[in-house]
């Protein structure tokens, strides 16, 4: 992937984290999201939905099941961003 | 290290509730008396939380019809559709829900869970796409995990969100299935089905409804908000319950489209699973004739359910819906005071729902009362009053 997929995926994932979870301001982006962070299934869809929206592109469903942090999400989110280019 | 160290944090949120009897989740009911009254805690207590929506679980003709069926087919059918457990009046009954909603085909499930699972999955098949409404229930989400298709969210009840993802898919969208909910039951809300329809016909898409808790609620003859919005001749297919109004155990899915007989054949849920028990179909299906021809009975919930949602807002609680319906969920600042009112309610004499996340969506803390036309006013004066009681901590 290239560094500006990457990069697009990161600057999406920080706007919608400040929109769905702003009671979690400062997550670790290599701490895994439900095991580390505490964040439960419907707050991880909704933070998706804010990502779908800011980079204009349908995530499946499946992709969250293949995610443990933020990281792991931009770096399939870059690969999205690619494949629909 | 153990199989069972990943349930610890469901543990944790169990202790949470505190380790008093009654619980508040899988609350025991040591007897159910009537349509509207159980004895929980030793007590006799009103019944507001059972989704009883016509109070047909006690109607004669239906314990009649069961009875009779149990005493002349037997207690169970012993195996599935697909091999010894094909009954004439499964056939009869599925004949009975094609015609009462005018169209071609209808499938019978054993429980409303397998209806969503089994349709779901079948219907979209790998390179398939479901968008689902992001509130949608938990038989819909797993229906979906059990298809090969790709599954989508788009935001609840937002037609223009849908849209912008079928758009997305192009040409793709013809092989997209949607499924909305005809009444959503956590917040008791309603979807703007003609939108939805409208979106699906501009995109060529497939739109199954949910009518779990809108059948036998809305419409003339009770088939739910499709037929109350006057959209029959435009959606692909309706799922719905034996278990709320109908007041049994099961499920079904119906379409004007006749292919849908062909599903039994691929079907697992439907396939790898025993038949409803005899009694189970014929209770069912005298209750769906009297949910067919039950205005009165809508009118006497409807009644209910207006009136209920007047007293609470007139408390000055928040609900989650604006359109009253048969489920009213209040909505509460946190878990420890919806298992406040929960527990003030259940003292007051009142049985309802206690809800909390992750079953709730946007973390929503919930008390969620559920209406039925068997309830009397004084019924509903005694919930609202029980409210009204509620000493809300500083």
């Amino acid at each position: 992937m290239t560094s500006d997929s990457l990069l697009k995926a990161r600057q999406a994932i920080g706007t919608a984290l400040t929109r769905a979870l702003p009671e979690h301001p400062h997550l670790n982006w290599h701490h895994g999201l439900s095991s580390e962070a505490g964040l439960d299934s419907v707050q991880i869809m909704n933070l998706v939905m804010e990502i779908e929206d800011e980079l204009d592109l349908s995530v499946p469903v499946d992709l969250l099941a293949e995610v443990n942090t933020l990281e792991e999400l931009a770096a399939r989110l870059a690969e999205l961003i690619e494949e629909q280019s | 290290m153990s199989l069972f160290d990943k349930f610890q944090p469901l543990a944790e949120a169990r202790a949470a509730l505190g380790g008093v009897s009654p619980a508040p989740i899988a609350t025991p009911i040591e007897a159910v008396l009537s349509a509207t009254r159980g004895r929980i805690g030793g007590r006799e207590v009103l019944l507001a939380g059972t989704n009883n929506y016509l109070g047909l679980t006690y109607d004669p003709a239906v314990i009649e019809a069961a009875g009779k069926a149990l005493a002349e087919f037997g207690s169970g059918t012993t195996g599935s559709r697909m091999a010894n457990g094909s009954y004439d009046s499964h056939r009869a009954l599925e004949q009975e829900l094609a015609e009462a909603f005018g169209w071609s085909s209808a499938m019978v499930f054993s429980t409303g869970y397998q209806a969503n699972l089994g349709s779901l999955s079948a219907l979209a098949g790998k390179g398939d796409y479901l968008l689902l409404d992001s509130d949608s229930h938990a038989s819909i989400y797993d229906g979906a995990r059990l298809s090969q298709a790709e599954t989508i969210r788009f935001r609840h009840n937002d037609p223009d969100n849908l849209n912008r993802r079928l758009e997305r898919l192009g040409a793709d969208a013809k092989r997209a299935l949607i499924v909305v909910e005809g009444l959503y039951s956590m917040l008791g809300d309603q979807p703007p089905l003609e939108a939805f329809v409208e979106v699906k016909e501009r995109h060529g898409a497939w739109l199954l409804v949910d009518e779990a808790h809108s059948f036998g609620v809305f419409g003339e003859r009770g088939l739910g908000l499709t037929e109350a919005s006057g959209l029959l001749d435009r959606v692909d297919f309706v799922v719905g319950t034996f278990s709320k109004s109908l007041a049994g155990i099961g499920g079904f899915c119906v379409s004007p489209h006749p292919e849908l007989e062909l599903m039994r054949l691929a079907c697992r849920p439907y396939i790898f699973t025993a038949s409803p028990s005899p009694a189970t179909i014929a209770g069912t299906r005298a209750a769906l004739r009297r949910l067919v021809e039950g205005q009165d009975l809508r009118a006497r919930l409807q009644r209910n359910f207006n009136r209920l949602y007047a007293g609470v807002r007139e408390l000055g609680y928040r609900m989650g819906s604006e359109q009253p319906g048969p489920v009213a969920a209040i909505i509460l600042p946190d878990r420890a005071s919806a298992l406040h009112h929960w527990r003030s309610l259940l003292e007051a004499g009142v049985y309802a729902n206690l809800m909390i996340p992750p079953a709730t969506p946007a973390g929503l803390n919930l008390l969620r009362i559920s209406l039925s036309a068997a309830h009397s006013d004084d019924d509903v004066d005694l919930i609202v009053g029980a409210l009204a009681e509620i000493n809300v901590p500083a």
